[in-house]
């Protein structure tokens, strides 16, 4: 009897630290963002509650649909660049290459770097007036005139490039992982009854693929999705609205950015579209787990 | 895939002739391949090569840009940024916060992880299930707000414990990781130490512990990267409070300052004293770090 009060002790002892830091900082979080979505709070004074106020205040917010209309802009810019571009690099790496391993170390690099800091350089070298990405273009005779690359015209695309170079990296080792768990014997095999390149690509590499592609593809949509610190060090939402994303627009109502934004604090109608920020992930993961789900059986 | 090879193998049906390029066309081939990732190699590098050539022109250059090289090299840049731009304050901050971080996640998660793996207990499954849900529950920026309403509550956003304390209550994964490392530790040690009369907790600080060092340093190489590059959350809390900032916090704030425009050359000088200590350890570590992610979606 007394062994086993010595036993449950322990096991509290030795987990009480996860198990106090995970309710108070990892589930209370969002217990509060459930109640205050029903509540009108501006983070003092009384929060009032409001019923279901916030969310027909949500479906009215042009703003945020605007936002999730750049979050749907954003990250399938960053998919379409990302994804092929990772897979690519990694079929290639995969077979014998010479220097494969520094070119490997080169294009994962990246993802040890903060993405607010390299934000800041980006901020800076794409600068249209005197930023070096238009230096090189105009040196290389590319472009003629500088390119407003902050500017409402080509923000997206900006912001996109540059998600784009801190992800390939990531997910060609990932691509990789899966690759170089394919038994080799089935492309000799396969050889040997005369498939080429392509063929082996299609009918071996691409099926064989298939599983780990699809929690690759998954990890990638959430993390488009879910991108928006980049964003918010380069162009902080801006120019006009044109990259607001729907984590950064949260984020506007939950602490003050810098002054003449149009979004004004309000917990309660954050918490609201936290909520629904999150239903729109888990749909969208929802749905690409229904479309997706013949990746998974394949032979 | 040796082409040369391939085609030499017999009995191949007649269709697969045009399986190899001839020489001429695998010359293409290989040149194309190699520009692609050359291109992408450079493309990869060229923020860095740009961080650091910058942080070596004089701030007239970078106001005027057009250059590619500085002129004469200006390592004083550094020297101002330590001082006059109190990178040498941001550099503590960071420090000391990763620091703790890591040792903190890397106790919380080994302590519950070793007794996850090594015994049973009422509610074990509810306790890993929680932990895998928060590696994947996404509301954004909406749980920092009752999270710094807590530290508020405790008095410990005058200070970087409250941010240290957040972060490390997002241990999920490295408890994962380190579950995994547990599992390789044979249970006959802890017995064989359990009859030496060794009781449950010197066992593990003693005697388990100190055969995790390789699995530790694994989790706590990742603990540190997340926090050395955490930007939002140490943004949030240090918002009035400067002297806490950390390396991505103030680089980024000097990018909205005032005089932004003529600091850029302290930005990239700053930029590359927050990129050099992860650059650096990836380097030395740089097969660890591929070797997990890798490992990600192998399963």
């Amino acid at each position: 009897m007394i062994y086993k009060w010595k036993r449950l002790g322990e096991n509290s002892l030795f987990l009480a630290p996860s198990v106090i830091l995970t309710l108070t900082l990892g589930i209370y979080p969002l217990i509060w963002m459930l109640r205050y979505m029903f509540y009108d709070y501006a983070g003092y004074g009384e929060a009032l509650f409001t019923g279901l106020d916030n969310f027909s205040r949500l479906l009215r917010d042009t703003l945020f649909w605007e936002s999730v209309r750049n979050t749907f802009v954003f990250a399938g810019g960053k998919l379409l660049l990302t994804l092929p571009l990772s897979l690519l690099l990694a079929v290639i790496l995969n077979g014998r290459l010479r220097g494969s391993n520094l070119l490997r170390g080169i294009y994962f690099m990246p993802t040890v770097i903060s993405t607010a800091v390299i934000s800041v350089v980006f901020y800076n070298i794409f600068n249209s007036y005197n930023g070096m990405v238009n230096t090189v273009l105009m040196k290389l005779h590319l472009v003629s005139q500088p390119v407003d690359w902050l500017g409402p015209k080509h923000a997206m695309l900006t912001v996109i490039l540059v998600a784009v170079w801190g992800a390939v990296g990531n997910y060609m080792l990932l691509f990789l992982a899966g690759l170089q768990s394919i038994p080799q014997d089935l492309y000799e095999s396969a050889s040997i009854d005369g498939a080429n390149a392509g063929r082996r690509f299609w009918n071996i590499t691409l099926p064989m693929l298939a599983p780990v592609a699809q929690m690759v593809i998954m990890l990638a949509i959430i993390a488009s999705l879910k991108g928006y610190e980049s964003i918010m060090v380069i162009t902080e939402g801006g120019p006009i609205g044109k990259t607001e994303v729907m984590y950064l627009y949260l984020y506007k109502l939950l602490f003050p950015v810098s002054t003449g934004s149009p979004v004004t604090q309000q917990l309660g109608y954050g918490s609201a579209v936290g909520f629904a920020t999150a239903v729109i992930v888990g749909a969208v993961t929802g749905l690409y787990f229904f479309f997706s789900r013949k990746m998974n059986k394949v032979y | 895939m040796n082409e040369s090879v391939i085609s030499k193998q017999p009995g191949g049906r007649p269709q697969t002739v045009d399986r190899t390029p001839g020489t001429a066309g695998r010359i293409v081939t290989r040149t194309v391949m190699w520009l692609f990732l050359l291109a992408t190699a450079v493309l990869t590098l060229f923020p860095l090569l740009m961080t650091l050539t910058g942080s070596l022109k004089t701030g007239a250059e970078m106001m005027t840009g057009g250059t590619l090289f500085p002129a004469k090299l200006q390592f004083n840049n550094y020297a101002e940024a330590w001082k006059q731009a109190n990178f040498a304050r941001y550099t503590w901050n960071s420090a000391f916060m990763s620091v703790m971080v890591t040792v903190g996640t890397l106790l919380v998660a080994s302590m519950a992880a070793y007794v996850v793996d090594r015994r049973d207990f009422p509610g074990k499954r509810i306790y890993v299930t929680v932990q895998a849900s928060m590696m994947f529950i996404s509301v954004g920026a909406i749980v920092l707000r009752p999270q710094f309403d807590l530290m508020v509550a405790l008095h410990l956003n005058t200070t970087l414990w409250g941010v240290i304390l957040i972060l490390v209550s997002a241990h999920s994964s490295t408890f994962f990781m380190l579950q995994g490392f547990f599992k390789a530790i044979p249970r006959e040690l802890d017995e064989a130490a359990m009859v030496d009369g060794s009781g449950f907790i010197r066992t593990f600080f003693r005697i388990i512990l100190p055969l995790l060092t390789p699995g530790l340093g694994v989790a706590g190489l990742f603990a540190f990267r997340h926090a050395w590059n955490e930007y939002i959350l140490p943004l949030v809390f240090t918002m009035t409070n400067p002297k806490l900032q950390t390396l991505t916090v103030g680089l980024a704030n000097l990018r909205y300052g005032s005089s932004a425009a003529m600091q850029i050359h302290l930005m990239m000088a700053g930029a590359c004293l927050s990129i050099l200590p992860m650059l650096l350890a990836y380097i030395l570590a740089n097969k660890t770090f591929i070797q997990v992610t890798a490992g990600s979606v192998k399963g």
